[in-house]
């Protein structure tokens, strides 16, 4: 795993806003980063990757039932009582998932070690499956990178899979928050790959969805049927519709069971169930009784995107904190695991990588790295484009 | 090769985004059967596609259908034995009643292509999509011939192509929704994905 700097394509802002990545910059700074790439071999692409993202998956996967089950566990992920089986009858019906993306700290040798799951909502996708795969493709083209450089990176040809073979209820909706930009442009390359797969996909805004005798409503008063949201499900549970999403015949994805894995929670019970498993970091629910936070330790809510509300201090007892405003929740800790420094020629300074692993269904599809000047990555994380070149 | 064999945009690009439709309301093609077996003879649409409508239709039946007190009420509008029982309960428990679905109508035409893997989307000038909600209609008792919506307008006289403005056939028309009740959070957070 290296960090190699490169000459940026000359025009790429002007093709980022010509497909719609309208968010290529955040505050004036790049969000999009293509001044360097990371290069992996094969084998740290397979090996240390693609095979522990599928066994935790599947981990995961096998956690889920028992936690349906556990008034204990659903206790510790802070689910509503009231909505326990609605939870437990959307994994017990089967109702399938669409994709995640873990995040890892991973520096090239050793194994990669799982800071979280973003299981409910992940976003970085159009970066990830479009953005990144045109940009090798455009510096193969240009003879600046070999023509047998390749990306892990199968996310559009698996998400395209998906819709194909889900047998969706038709129409089917795609929602965010009316004025988030970033939301909109993850939700826009979904629908894109909906409709390429032969779905009839619309969009609606979250806060357009109407509701009538327990059933959701488009704004031209159509049912409802099929829903992909891009909003936390356990916002959706405290907001005045969350009662009907019970009593709806509308088809939700994520699913609701997914609210049980895009949990901080899940990290402690996983190290529970699977302790010392190389892939894992040690974690902790806190309690009433847990000791200040010590060196070498990272607090996070249970529910939080983007590193908000982050706090860590590490092993030389330096304290890192990330503001936000998730900070109305209960809280786990997780062993630091400090992400791989690397130096960033452009910008003369010292940059954090983390690698974010996709999961489509039950598959890895690929990654993406997030850059930060700091141990905490955050939504202004820069992305940077990948390789694998041996 | 670990990446995908292609990464095509057919939406976002504003070359090749779709017209909005203008401010005049026309009518649109939609199919009416009485069932999927029906639907598939008639040679328009693909078997699959029949049965998916069906269904669709049928799961929008219980929802959607009028509702009665009592059986001998819903008769009185749709017909001996013309009617059955509704999942539904009143809140003291009792029985509810609803007519049985008798046909379908389907807002989806042939150019929809389903479990191809996209191999075989056509694009239309509308779009590939249809403004007709698939949804269930049902017969009256003095008009056995012609098919109605759940809310009572009459869209044909038979079985085959019906030409119909999409604003008559709201499944709930007349009725109101209530809205804004997702996306309170969004006053305080500025995006939700993560």
């Amino acid at each position: 795993m290296k960090r190699i700097s490169i000459n940026e394509r000359a025009n790429w802002r002007a093709y980022a806003e010509e497909v719609g990545f309208n968010f290529h910059s955040f505050d004036g700074e790049d969000y999009w980063d293509e001044s360097a790439y990371y290069q992996f071999s094969l084998q740290q692409i397979e090996d240390d990757l693609e095979a522990p993202t599928e066994e935790i998956h599947q981990m995961v996967m096998d956690m889920i039932g028992d936690i349906t089950r556990s008034e204990e566990m659903l206790t510790k992920l802070n689910i509503p009582r009231d909505y326990w089986s609605y939870v437990w009858n959307s994994w017990n019906k089967g109702e399938p998932h669409l994709y995640g993306r873990m995040d890892f700290v991973y520096n090239g040798t050793g194994p990669a070690k799982l800071l979280e799951l973003n299981y409910d909502t992940p976003t970085s996708l159009f970066e990830t499956g479009f953005f990144q795969w045109v940009w090798l493709e455009d510096q193969i083209k240009n003879g600046v990178l070999p023509a047998h450089a390749d990306q892990f990176n199968s996310l559009h040809d698996k998400i395209e899979y998906a819709f194909s073979t889900l047998a969706l209820p038709q129409p089917f909706y795609f929602s965010s928050v009316r004025n988030s930009v970033e939301d909109k442009g993850t939700v826009d390359y979904l629908m894109d790959i909906a409709l390429q797969a032969g779905l009839d996909a619309r969009y609606i805004a979250l806060e357009d969805i109407g509701e009538l005798k327990g059933q959701f409503f488009d704004e031209h008063d159509q049912s409802i049927f099929g829903l992909f949201k891009l909003y936390p499900w356990e916002f959706m549970l405290q907001e005045e519709f969350g009662k009907i999403v019970t009593s709806s015949n509308t088809q939700i994805i994520e699913p609701a069971w997914k609210m049980l894995i895009s949990n901080k929670g899940i990290l402690p019970l996983l190290w529970e169930r699977y302790p010392n498993h190389p892939n894992l970091l040690a974690a902790h629910f806190e309690t009433a009784k847990s000791e200040p936070l010590a060196a070498g330790w990272v607090r996070k809510p249970l529910f939080s995107r983007e590193g908000a509300n982050v706090d860590l201090i590490t092993e030389s007892g330096e304290p890192i904190s990330a503001n936000g405003p998730y900070a109305d929740g209960n809280y786990i800790r997780q062993q630091f695991q400090a992400l791989p420094k690397f130096r960033d020629e452009y910008r003369k300074q010292d940059t954090y990588a983390m690698i974010g692993s996709w999961v489509v269904g039950d598959s890895a599809a690929g990654i993406c790295i997030r850059e930060d000047q700091t141990l905490i990555t955050k939504d202004s994380s820069r992305f940077l484009p990948h390789i694998i070149l041996d | 090769m670990k990446r995908s064999k292609k990464a095509a945009l057919v939406l976002m690009v504003p070359a090749t985004t779709f017209l909005l439709a203008g401010c005049v309301e026309e009518p649109e093609q939609a199919m009416v059967y009485n069932s999927p077996s029906d639907c598939s003879a008639g040679g328009f649409n693909s078997t699959e596609a029949c049965i998916a409508d069906y269904e669709t239709a049928q799961a929008m039946h219980p929802q959607v259908a009028p509702k009665y007190l009592s059986q001998a009420e819903c008769e009185i509008d749709f017909g001996a034995e013309q009617c059955e029982k509704a999942p539904q309960q009143t809140t003291s428990g009792g029985s509810v009643f609803m007519p049985m679905m008798m046909g379908y109508m389907m807002g989806s035409m042939l150019n929809r292509s389903q479990g191809a893997g996209g191999q075989n989307f056509q694009q239309t000038s509308s779009g590939g999509k249809s403004n007709i909600p698939t949804q269930p209609l049902y017969k009256s008792r003095d008009d056995r011939g012609t098919f109605r919506t759940a809310t009572n307008k009459s869209v044909a006289k038979g079985t085959g192509l019906v030409s119909v403005k999409p604003s008559q056939l709201k499944p709930q028309a007349g009725q109101l929704v209530r809205r804004g009740g997702f996306g309170q959070q969004a006053a305080r957070r500025s995006s939700f994905g993560g």
